[in-house]
């Protein structure tokens, strides 16, 4: 409840805008960064707690929903390692689904304080495109607690921000909608 | 040699990149220093040759005074150069940041035009992997912009137009009469399809780009996967340079300058032409 409290605040803070504003302001553009820094931040506590082997199947599960909500309906998920440069896709869902899956006892997954936001760039019909970086390290251990894989990843996120209008008490009331697109995940030289 | 080399690096960085970073979980400490060098995305590339962010990584707002200041940008622009191959000081690294950070000195712009990606990439071709390199470039449309396919190097293509000895072409025309004729010596040209081209115009360029929409259409050519991706940029006054991605430890990692070379603004023309005919 609160965060929707939160969400609405932030939505009013920036409503009566022209939707044929072309260029964002500096202040403005650092608005939009929150917004879909707060999405990637969400993004990130799902991954872990989906990774983690302490959470409980069903759990996981309403975890996965809430991620998918995230996502534009069609995003997909491209992952390559340092062994092969080859891209696997997956859709949003099939990715929790096999980090969840994954064949560890146990699994540390945590996140370098590094976000990285580009610029948005409008696309043909209007829409802001930006990519959020960011890094992740996960280790995987063995039964007897050995370590088994680790790996550093670079994450690519490509973020969507669209103006929209919404009716609130007979007002037309404009507000950035975020929402996370496709997403690169890369695996780093060993660090 | 090579040390005192990685020192400068270090200094370097460390002027640009500070504070070092880091962070314990378990018994990992995950040091950052690496990460907030790495120039992460060929945005930032175009943001720290421009400086218009700050050793953060932190986007200047254009009233700051260090926003594009040319003393900010001798400090961070060594650090954009792939060192393995440029060092730290070599005589073309100092020409390029003194001549790139002048009084009129020019900035990479997202929209400004002449940069291309050069996509390498592998297709299925009669039964066999091979590579065909695509460029593309940002176009202006609608309410904003998009990447476009602008030309495709594929080395079979090439080869059915090979760079013919002039005495050979000058065997292979169709005289001025032949209208006279109802051009019935025309099968002449279709007997050697290998020369066939022979028969244009001079000024006939074959266009690969619809060679191999064709080839695509047809299904004979069948998309793979992206091997790399790197940039040629034009943008900047009498400079061409490429950027890749390195994917290696230590400071000097991520999009970096790989390839730099003074060019005179029409000796660019032809290169232009290649990239996008």
């Amino acid at each position: 409840m609160k965060k929707i409290i939160a969400t609405l605040a932030l939505v009013l803070c920036f409503a009566g805008i022209s939707l044929a504003q072309d260029e964002l302001s500096f202040e403005r553009k650092q608005a939009i960064d929150s917004l879909a820094l707060e999405k990637v931040r969400d993004l990130s506590k799902y991954i872990k707690i989906v990774g983690s082997k302490d959470t409980p199947f069903s759990e996981a599960n309403r975890v996965i929903d809430r991620a998918e909500e995230l996502f534009m309906s069609d995003a997909e998920i491209g992952v390559s390692s340092l062994s092969s440069n080859q891209i696997t896709y997956y859709r949003v869902r099939k990715y929790f689904e096999h980090l969840m899956r994954l064949n560890y006892d146990r699994v540390e997954i945590e996140w370098y304080n590094i976000e990285y936001v580009s610029d948005l760039q409008r696309q043909p019909d209007g829409t802001y495109v930006g990519v959020i970086t960011i890094f992740q390290t996960f280790r995987g251990y063995d039964a007897e607690g050995n370590l088994a894989y680790k790996d550093t990843t670079k994450k690519d996120i490509t973020v969507y921000v669209k103006r929209k209008e919404t009716q609130i008490g007979g007002r037309t009331i404009g507000f950035w909608d975020v929402l996370l697109g496709d997403m690169r995940v890369k695996e780093t030289s060993n660090r | 040699m090579r040390i005192a080399r990685n020192i400068f690096i270090l200094a370097l960085t460390f002027a640009f990149v500070w504070p070092v970073a880091g962070q314990t979980i378990g018994d990992f400490k995950m040091d950052e220093t690496e990460l907030y060098a790495m120039t992460k995305q060929m945005g930032q590339f175009m943001r720290r040759f421009n400086y218009e962010e700050d050793q953060f990584g932190e986007r200047l707002n254009p009233k700051d005074p260090r926003y594009r200041s040319n003393e900010m940008r001798r400090q961070s622009l060594p650090i954009l150069f792939d060192q393995e191959k440029y060092g730290t000081q070599t005589e073309l690294q100092r020409y390029f940041i003194e001549d790139v950070t002048k009084g009129d000195s020019t900035f990479m712009t997202f929209l400004g035009g002449r940069w291309y990606s050069e996509v390498s990439a592998t297709f299925r071709y009669n039964g066999k992997d091979v590579n065909v390199m695509l460029f593309l470039a940002v176009e202006k449309e609608g309410l904003g912009s998009k990447w476009v396919l602008t030309n495709v190097y594929f080395s079979e293509f090439n080869k059915l137009f090979p760079n013919g000895e002039m005495a050979e072409k000058e065997k292979h025309f169709l005289h001025p009469m032949s209208h006279e004729l109802d051009f019935m010596n025309i099968y002449k040209a279709f007997q050697n399809t290998d020369v066939i081209e022979y028969y244009a115009s001079k000024e006939y360029q074959p266009d690969y780009l619809t060679l191999f929409f064709y080839e695509i259409k047809k299904g004979h050519l069948v998309f793979k996967h992206v091997d790399s991706v790197k940039f040629h940029v034009l943008q900047i006054k009498d400079w061409y340079f490429e950027v890749s991605w390195f994917n290696r430890s230590g400071l000097n990692s991520g999009w970096l300058m790989s390839n730099v070379i003074y060019m005179p603004e029409k000796e660019k023309v032809n290169i232009i032409k290649f990239y996008q005919p």
